[in-house]
């Protein structure tokens, strides 16, 4: 096994101590570490953090409670422990499904909320160990995916010439139950809250650190569902996922591994507001949703626009 | 276990380990001694230290901010060690410790599962774990459940749940997790629990009624006892 290159290592006791750290340069943040450290084994960014900053010994970031009807989930919470949680079950289900169907479950026991939203995204060029293809997501020049294989990027085109998609389940759960993303500096939408950066792929500042997730009270008589396609059901990252909230006068749907950032489907919303979803309705809504879709050239991703349109039809069905 | 093999397992000896300048500037620097090497005695809670180079910055490369000692139990019986920050808990146990049942099987991308082992009743991944974050863990092995006579480990053996045996620790103490937190499980709980270990000789029809055995055994011997 390849052993991980030196670096330091600071137990951090606040979110303020550990944002001076990010402050001073060449640090990584580590939580579950089961991104971070991985990558950093494999070299697959050009640069190697010095020092490694545990959030896990800061006080106070972990565990999911009702305050005034929302749902507070701190940025340390486990997957593993949103997906038993009977509160988030009971009313936000879809982003227990989405912990629950994240990775595999020794990850699910390491990895965080805050780290599954804040992984970096996925693209086998951007990831390949040794930085062997510096592509244009680590401040090179070239997108190797469009004229590599493609079969697993982007079906809603490039985002900064990059063609890479968020992996993130839970992402689209978030999305779809309107959820903020609270930070050392802000409260932040979550549907403002992925963005390309390089390398990062959130709108978080250089020394800005997640510190809980907030959702509001779902709407009376909602309900909301997660759906992932999956080539290993039990382990893998999503071909394509898809959540749904549908219900009290409102409906929102959002896809993700489709795009750079979640993708929320407005057309296929409109297709459905206010009407009661039936088989025929979800299907047009699923059309609707792949309306924009467009596979690259070559046509190898072109069966990611079929499961999309599948997921949104069988998630609205399955929240309705 | 011989008293060789003991001695063994106690021994773990650090490479020295030293500040950086920055930590020091920042204050932070505060629980870092420098020895190289350190050997423990019998009484693990008072390490017979012999003091090696000094804590200089000229010792280049290896540069520290976590306390550099842990005090952790791994199967029933505890040991301080003192470790790098990079090293993972996969290298601790194997390397210093001496329990060499959490294997490598995808390299350390957490894809596999070969290297579970139980972290205060978490399965997790020896390999993504850092060793300087298992200070005051109970840790636990496939050797500590074999140890135990845990029914897990003839259930495997009665039910052919394992042909070359390699992905079969990681397994095992995956099952073993889901057993401590729910007694009865159904074959889809097992199913799920043992979703992310991988097994190359496709034994995975064999596995669910193995640890379903094993939870039928154990529900018999609490009723005994």
């Amino acid at each position: 096994m390849k052993t991980w290159k030196k670096f330091a290592h600071i137990d951090a006791d606040s979110v303020g101590q550990a944002a001076d750290f990010l402050r001073r340069g060449n640090a990584a943040l580590l939580a579950g570490g089961t991104d971070l450290l991985g990558r950093m084994r494999f070299e697959i960014l050009p640069d190697y953090p010095e020092v490694i900053v545990n959030l896990k010994t800061i006080p106070g970031l972990r565990g999911i409670r009702e305050e005034g009807g929302k749902l507070r989930i701190g940025a340390l919470t486990r997957l593993e422990d949103i997906a038993r949680s009977p509160l988030v079950r009971s009313r936000w289900a879809a982003l227990a499904e989405a912990a629950h169907r994240t990775a595999s479950p020794h990850i699910r026991e390491m990895g965080t909320i805050g780290g599954n939203i804040c992984q970096l995204n996925r693209c086998w060029y951007f990831r390949i160990p040794d930085n062997r293809f510096h592509c244009i997501r680590k401040g090179g020049k070239t997108c190797y995916a469009m004229a590599g294989d493609n079969r697993y990027h982007s079906i809603f085109g490039a985002l900064k010439s990059c063609l890479a998609v968020n992996p993130s389940d839970t992402a689209p759960a978030l999305v779809a139950l309107g959820a903020s993303i609270r930070t050392s500096r802000r409260l932040v939408e979550a549907e403002k809250f992925w963005d390309m950066s390089v390398p990062g792929s959130t709108v978080l500042e250089p020394d800005e650190i997640v510190t809980a997730i907030e959702i509001p009270p779902p709407p009376p008589g909602a309900k909301s569902a997660f759906l992932k396609f999956a080539i290993r059901k039990s382990i893998d990252f999503p071909i394509v996922n898809c959540a749904v909230m549908t219900g009290g006068g409102d409906v929102r749907i959002c896809l993700n591994a489709v795009h750079n950032r979640p993708w929320r489907a407005t057309a296929a919303e409109e297709v459905v507001r206010g009407k009661a979803v039936d088989e025929a309705l979800a299907d047009a809504a699923g059309a609707a949703a792949v309306a924009g879709a467009r596979a690259l050239p070559g046509d190898r991703n072109k069966w990611k626009i079929q499961i999309a349109r599948t997921l949104v039809k069988r998630a609205l069905l399955a929240s309705a | 276990m011989s008293e060789k093999k003991k001695a063994q397992e106690l021994e773990c000896a650090a490479k020295g380990i030293s500040r950086r300048s920055f930590l020091r500037d920042a204050g932070l620097a505060a629980a870092v001694p420098a020895v190289a090497p350190i050997a423990l005695g019998g009484d693990a809670s008072s390490p017979r230290r012999e003091t090696g180079a000094g804590d200089g910055p000229e010792r280049a490369g290896a540069e520290c901010a976590c306390p550099g000692e842990v005090e952790l139990t791994v199967n029933g019986e505890r040991y301080h060690c003192t470790v790098e920050p990079h090293w993972s808990l996969r290298q601790l146990l194997r390397d210093q410790v001496g329990y060499t049942s959490p294997k490598d099987w995808c390299g350390g991308q957490g894809a596999c599962g070969s290297c579970t082992v139980i972290v205060d009743g978490r399965p997790v991944l020896s390999c993504l774990t850092l060793a300087c974050e298992c200070h005051g863990t109970v840790v636990e092995t496939a050797e500590g459940i074999a140890k135990e006579k845990h029914p897990l480990v003839e259930a495997y053996i009665e039910h052919n749940a394992f042909q070359c045996g390699y992905c079969t620790p990681g397994f095992v103490c995956t099952a073993k997790a889901l057993l401590d937190r729910n007694p009865n499980p159904t074959e889809a709980d097992v199913r799920d629990a043992l979703g992310g270990n991988l097994c190359r000789c496709g034994t995975y029809q064999q596995h669910p009624p193995a640890v379903i055995a094993a939870a039928e055994e154990l529900r018999r011997d609490r009723s005994r006892s």
